[in-house]
């Protein structure tokens, strides 16, 4: 039997079977969730290599798996990150209710993921992308709360999205007569024009809704903050990267092929930088932790967005790499948010502060995925980072280039409010009994944190992965023109060299902390937060001073009108309106006899006066 | 390994020139600043004599591990900036990190040490250092878009994204950049006035209002280890004006005199300007200075 | 060969008119007879259906009178697929009601299954006749006993209902006579194949006319627009197997009717059109519709009848896909739909209202059911992997192959329709919590009615996982109705060549 479809039956067994040992007590669940996801896991990364595949037949269609070089650089980002929030969730899922249903979904949300990138025909990969969406829609809604809105928000955009999907499936079908992607990719130049924009058009309708892209992300800051935090982890991480997935096939291998690709491009890049800005604006204005990090990844998959769009050789590279990274410092933050809310009971950043000293090592992890997170060097989202504003400036995008920059500096406010909203401030005796997560939640937080200071020195890790894919998609060989190991270079020749960058950084650092603590560090102890410089004053015990209530007020007082509209609204206005037209049609059927007779008469006289177009000729 | 210590011994000589520097600007500008204000002032060595003081005392407490490195941080950003800003052009001993790391690298380095810095402020659990943080934070994004602007357009401009080659590309036409680019000057000036963070934009330290905002639990080495920043950093940041706009410096002399014109002009708006509010400075940067970001752009698409 | 297919109206009718002799013996038999009736049609079709897949289709004829002038059976592809789509179901829902009102009292039970058998009979006989005026005493038989069903719980409601029902039924009766006696007086004959081939002799206005009257008659049972306005009612009224078998048996035999007429009898050139209209009015407004409902029998009735829209709608598109997506649409509707009536019942078991707001947080207190109902949405709503995806599929591409992008359109934005009110009433039963005052008190079904579901939910996976068990019947059956020579060939055996 082939492995691919060992992986898959593996998965599906392995959620079956845990969803029904979780009516048994003990650990045979967790055993065998961690088994079901290992297990396909480690097949993949042992048995399965690059063109190896698997065909069968179904229902009329040809089926075809198998994995190319770009679907292997997203499958790292399922397979890795789906591996450390398993390993998180089971300890996170512990003593909750319903963890079998978790389990289930978890698993078939990795099994769907990985479904998708091993599919090679459109119709597996509308399956898989269907079986992806209503898994996550089952953990959005598994808290219960607002199921009724956001939930149901989710699914509707979701079921949008893959519809639209569906039409340019079934319509590439009726023009190729084939259901594989390769088919369309060579056919597509053939296309009639208005196919040409039809197709991408709807496909990309599909995939930026899943990517959270403007104006089809309003159900994500619902959808990441209501799903468990170890769920929302690979949601925000993983999940959404199959929508950067698909945008990347359709803009590299349809759109640039059609003569007005040009534009497309550039309305996809703006839609991006308004989705990075936005994204970020609002994710400083949250208090709750979910609602910022879910806000923040809108504004991070912006920047994916925009370096995908741009398709320029550094662009595509940047928006891969950050669509790894962004995996890797979402996925911790997420996870922190997740243990920050086990400990304490809530996830809001004005009620929990000064966690340093309790929690340290989430705060060592949630340190290095903020960093990372906004873009400083030398952690890793500064190279994606570096990558996409070099691409826009070499490719003369001045306005972008500016639009990206606001949004990217706007986030080290949301990224100072996390870190600080949590970690730091006065140390209430409120969350005094607060004690650090369970080494099971802490271990897999710190792995990836690490990781990404590991890819910001050594980037061409996965830059190596990545450029075959791009020569795949066809673009010609970068390395040693763009990136190396540890060097970026810019289509101009300008570079940047993270190795001696970082040892000059820790030597700094090294030296200065040997300064500050060696010479008379017995001298200087730890006081607590209440002992503070304020004026003669010393606050009592009891006394409240943590500052986290209105915290960027300045700043939105300079932004308000870029705020005032939200489309949400226009949204909910729509779905109002049509919620009325329907219960407007709804009072056709009246209830009334007569009225239903009277109907009938309608019809029938309707028909006897509309004859003429079918009598014969 | 010859290399290798010859570098570091120019990396140190480097800093500490700037350290030097940056002190007597500030032990001047309080000169000036009180001659303006019809007083006497301090002498231009004063900074010297409270550095030293404040380096040889000791610290009694922390409040943390993030307070005890937050200085740390500050000096990664002051010394990396430094050592990628090219200081003399073609000269061996000042070379340092400068072809390792280009413009959009030193506008991310330069954010690295306050925000590590932020976060040891706000361990100290001191409301005012924080309320300080948010207000430098918010400023921060206020004056970074024209700078960026300007740092767009030149790079659009010239094709490149390096430091040196800037340099280079003024000593070849031997026009200095201020001239042939002028509106990324001014953005970029105008940029620079919240760069320094002196009056009207000195809200986030605001030292009658916030007790100096983010450094106020800091003292003895750490104030010590942060002023010393504070001033490599500025000389970092005046050297780089005088790299991009003024053409560089070939010796010692020359970039002093052009550091030291383009520190009056922050210093001097300062003296005669009362303290915006944080939203208000925000909106002075986005107004002006955005419209000459915009026409520095317009010059770079055009040209 | 284990019988004719005429077993298959006569054995029920028989049924029907035995059980109160029976039960006089034992009452038990009562329950026990329709089942072994229904077990052995459903054995007996689906055998007939396999010999004839290979063998040609059977044409049975009466009392040994000759095609044109006697009755005659057609069992073909198509019919006996359908055929034992009805069979199984109507075995499913014996399963399901095998204990109703057990211990309660034996009258109504004895109706009840009298009423069943002869529906089943009805139903069966209206796709399996040749004879069009037999095909009006079956749509009769079918009425008569779904009107006594929807009146079943004599309460008032009920009783409304089922007289909307007779009325409307009423009226079908009447432009269904008309429609026979306008053919029969032009064409001089009632036999669907004989008619068929003089169809082109027919004076186009009379053509006309005769076939408006056909699609108002049956469209009445078809629930087409306009003319249901009866079903919402009866489906709520009538107890969760009646709507499982209006669903499933009565609707099926209605569009079966209708399809016949276009596909076969009737060359109309804009009928194609026609149906493709009406099957998207209807689809619309019904689903539309089922948002704002507030009972859940009612919900899943518009739902019902919106699916019958997509089916007309995909027998519009005229074309082998088409036919096929139809049938595949049908095969899945007769699936999904009774376990959805079926642990939608038992959910609202002991509500007096049956409305969906009173089923927060039962997911809890009846996790098997609530889940049957949640398969039971996924499938409609067709999420993959479950059987309801491979229908839409095959719908979309067929219009899609035709070049109706904007029936495409219209189809998928009705979809997003259902996905909202199906998911509403997931969450609910899922994700909120149960409250004494509000929440219905948990019902828990009987091992039968269990039984019957999980075969439906087997089903729904089996079709869902491996499409290929069941797309072989339905490319057969499709071939079966788009062959029209063919029809008229087997009845009439001309042995020559027709063209319309």
């Amino acid at each position: 039997m082939s492995t691919i479809i060992l992986i898959f039956i593996i998965f599906l067994g392995g959620a079956i079977l845990t969803f029904l040992a979780s009516a048994l007590k003990g650990i045979l669940k967790e055993v065998l969730f961690l088994a079901s996801v290992f297990v396909p896991v480690v097949l993949f990364f042992t048995n399965i290599s690059i063109g190896q595949t698997f065909s069968f037949q179904a229902a009329g269609f040809a089926f075809q798996w198998g994995i190319t070089p770009l679907s292997y650089v997203f499958a790292l980002i399922v397979a890795g990150l789906g591996l450390m929030a398993a390993i998180y969730a089971v300890s996170a899922m512990r003593n909750k209710e319903n963890t079998g249903f978790f389990y289930f979904n978890y698993i078939l949300t990795i099994m769907s993921m990985l479904g998708i990138l091993f599919s090679r025909d459109l119709v597996s990969f509308f399956i898989f992308w269907e079986i992806m969406t209503w898994s996550s829609y089952l953990m959005v809604v598994y808290q219960g709360k607002d199921v009724q809105t956001v939930g149901i928000k989710y699914f509707i955009f979701s079921a949008v999205g893959a519809y639209a999907m569906l039409m340019a499936i079934v319509v590439v079908y009726s023009l190729t007569g084939s259901m594989m992607i390769d088919s369309l990719v060579q056919s597509f130049p053939g296309f009639s024009f208005d196919m040409q924009l039809l197709i991408p058009i709807l496909l990309l309708i599909g995939f930026g809704v899943k990517s959270a892209m403007m104006p089809l992300h309003v159900w994500a800051p619902g959808a990441y903050s209501h799903a468990p935090m170890a769920y929302s982890s690979i949601f925000s991480g993983a999940l959404s990267k199959m929508g950067i997935y698909g945008m990347v096939i359709v803009m590299v291998s349809l759109i640039s092929h059609i003569p007005e690709g040009h534009w497309f491009r550039e309305v996809i890049a703006w839609l991006g930088g308004i989705t990075a800005v936005m994204g970020t604006l609002w994710a400083i204005k949250q208090d709750d932790a979910k609602k910022l990090l879910a806000y923040s990844s809108i504004g991070q998959l912006g920047y994916i967005i925009v370096g995908v769009g741009i398709g320029t050789p550094l662009a595509m590279m940047s928006g891969l790499f950050l669509a790894v990274m962004h995996a890797l410092f979402k996925g911790t933050l997420f996870m922190v948010v997740g243990a920050i809310e086990r400990q304490t009971g809530t996830s809001n950043l004005t009620e929990v502060t000064g966690l340093i000293r309790k929690m340290p090592w989430t705060f060592l992890a949630s340190l290095f995925s903020i960093i990372a997170l906004a873009g400083i060097p030398p952690l890793g989202g500064f190279i994606g980072k570096w990558m996409l504003y070099e691409s826009l400036i070499v490719s003369d995008h001045y306005l972008l280039v500016i639009v990206i920059f606001f949004s990217s500096t706007a986030a080290f406010l949301y990224c100072y409010k996390f870190l600080f909203g949590f970690f730091l401030g006065q140390e209430e005796t409120e969350w005094s009994h607060v004690k650090e997560a369970p080494a099971m939640m802490v271990v897999p937080m710190l792995i990836l944190a690490v990781s990404t200071f590991v890819l910001g020195v050594f980037p061409g890790l996965i830059l190596n992965p990545i450029n075959e894919a791009m020569q795949t998609l066809g673009y010609a060989n970068t390395q040693g023109h763009l990136w190396e190991m540890s060097v970026i270079f810019n289509e101009w020749g300008n570079q940047v060299a993270m190795q001696p960058i970082v040892y000059t950084i820790i030597g700094i650092f090294l030296f200065f902390l040997t300064f500050l603590t060696i010479k008379g560090y017995k001298e200087t102890r730890y006081v607590t937060t209440k002992d503070i410089s304020s004026s003669g004053e010393v606050p009592k015990e009891h006394e409240n001073l943590t500052f986290s209530m209105n915290f960027m007020q300045p700043f939105f007082r300079a932004v308000e009108p870029l705020m005032r509209r939200q489309i949400d609204k226009y949204y909910n206005g729509f779905a109002n309106g049509m919620e009325a037209l329907f219960d407007f049609t709804r009072r056709i059927y009246t209830g009334n006899g007569q009225t239903y007779a009277m109907y009938v008469v309608i019809f029938v006289v309707l028909l006897l006066l509309l004859k003429t177009p079918f009598s014969d000729n | 390994m010859e290399s290798i210590w010859y570098k570091i011994l120019g990396a140190i000589i480097t800093v500490i020139v700037a350290f030097i520097v940056g002190l007597t600007y500030m032990g001047l500008s309080r000169k000036i600043t009180a001659r303006i204000q019809n007083r006497k002032g301090p002498p231009f060595y004063q900074n010297f004599i409270d550095a030293l003081k404040l380096a040889s005392k000791t610290s009694a407490i922390h409040h943390g591990f993030m307070q005890h490195v937050g200085p740390a941080f500050m000096m990664i950003t002051s010394i990396m900036s430094v050592l990628v800003v090219p200081i003399l052009t073609g000269d061996q001993w000042f070379s340092n990190l400068n072809f390792k790391g280009d413009l959009i690298f030193l506008l991310y380095i330069m954010v690295f040490g306050p925000l590590g810095m932020a976060l040891g402020a706000g361990q100290t659990g001191n409301p005012n250092s924080a309320i300080g943080v948010t207000r430098g934070l918010s400023q921060m994004v206020g004056f970074e878009i024209p700078w960026v602007m300007a740092l767009v357009a030149l790079m659009m401009q010239y094709k490149t994204t390096s430091i040196v080659d800037l340099i280079n590309i003024q000593q070849e036409q031997g026009v200095w950049l201020m001239f042939s680019s002028p509106f990324a000057f001014i953005a970029a000036v105008l940029a620079m006035l919240g760069m320094f963070r002196y009056s009207p934009f000195d809200i986030v330290g605001a030292p009658t209002e916030l007790a100096s905002g983010p450094v106020s639990e800091n003292g003895g080495k750490y104030l010590f280890t942060l002023m010393s920043s504070n001033s490599i950093f500025a000389f970092a940041k005046l050297t780089l004006y005088v790299d991009l706009f003024l053409g560089g410096a070939s010796n010692i002399v020359e970039l002093l005199i052009k550091t030291f014109a383009i520190y009056l002009i922050p210093m001097l708006y300062g003296t005669v300007s009362p303290r915006y509010r944080t939203e208000q400075a925000i909106k002075y940067f986005w107004g002006w200075p955005l419209f000459f970001g915009f026409l520095a752009l317009l010059y770079a698409a055009i040209f | 060969m284990v019988g004719s297919p005429v077993l298959l109206i006569a054995i029920p009718l028989l049924a029907a008119f035995v059980i109160p002799l029976i039960g006089m013996i034992w009452k038990e038999l009562v329950r026990i007879i329709p089942g072994l009736v229904l077990a052995y049609m459903l054995i007996l079709s689906a055998t007939l259906l396999y010999y004839v897949s290979y063998n040609g289709t059977i044409v049975e004829t009466i009392a040994g009178w000759q095609a044109p002038w006697g009755i005659n059976l057609d069992f073909s592809p198509l019919t006996g697929f359908l055929a034992t789509l009805m069979s199984a179901l109507g075995f499913l829902v014996w399963l399901f009601s095998y204990r109703f009102k057990r211990n309660v009292d034996f009258e109504p039970a004895k109706k009840y299954f009298i009423f069943l058998m002869l529906l089943i009979a009805g139903a069966i006989g209206i796709v399996i006749t040749g004879d069009i005026f037999n095909q009006f005493v079956f749509i009769e038989i079918t009425g008569i006993s779904a009107y006594a069903l929807t009146a079943f719980y004599t309460g008032r409601n009920s009783a409304e209902a089922s007289f909307k029902y007779l009325m409307m039924g009423a009226m079908a009766s009447s432009f269904l006579l008309v429609a026979i006696a306008i053919l029969y007086s032009q064409l001089g004959t009632l036999n669907m194949a004989d008619i068929a081939s003089k169809m082109h002799t027919m004076n186009p206005t009379y053509k006309i006319i005769a076939l408006i009257f056909f699609i108002t008659g049956i469209g009445i049972e078809a629930e087409i627009f306009p003319l249901n306005g009866w079903a919402p009612d009866a489906y709520t009224e009538a107890p969760g197997p009646v709507g499982a078998a209006f669903a499933g048996i009565v609707v099926k035999a209605g569009v079966y009717a209708i399809i016949r007429m276009i596909f076969t009898l009737f060359d109309v050139p804009g009928a194609y059109d026609f149906l493709i209209a009406i099957g998207l009015i209807t689809l619309i407004v019904a689903e539309t519709s089922a948002l704002r409902q507030e009972k859940l029998k009612r919900m899943l009735a518009y739902s019902s009848i919106g699916q019958m829209g997509l089916v007309i709608v995909a027998f519009g598109i005229g074309t082998h896909e088409g036919v096929f997506a139809a049938l595949f649409l049908m095969l899945n509707h007769a699936v999904i739909k009774p376990l959805l009536f079926f642990s939608g019942s038992s959910l609202v078991f002991n509500s007096k209202k049956k409305q969906i707001a009173e089923m927060n947080g039962l997911g809890k207190r009846m996790p098997l059911m609530a889940a049957f109902f949640s398969l039971g949405a996924f499938a409609i709503v067709g999420l993959p992997p479950f059987a309801g995806f491979w229908s839409k599929l095959s719908v979309l591409s067929a219009a899609a192959n035709e070049g109706l992008l904007l029936i495409i359109v219209l189809i998928l934005i009705v979809s997003v329709i259902e996905i909202v009110y199906y998911f509403r009433v997931v969450n609910r039963i899922f994700f909120q919590e149960y409250s004494k005052e509000q929440s219905v008190v948990p019902h828990r079904p009987r091992i039968n009615a269990m039984v019957a579901m999980f075969v439906l939910a087997i089903a729904i996976l089996i079709i869902g996982f491996y499409p290929d068990a069941v797309t072989g019947i339905l490319h057969n059956a499709a071939k079966d109705l788009m062959n029209t020579d063919q029809y008229i060939n087997n009845v009439l055996q001309l042995g020559q060549s027709l063209t319309r």
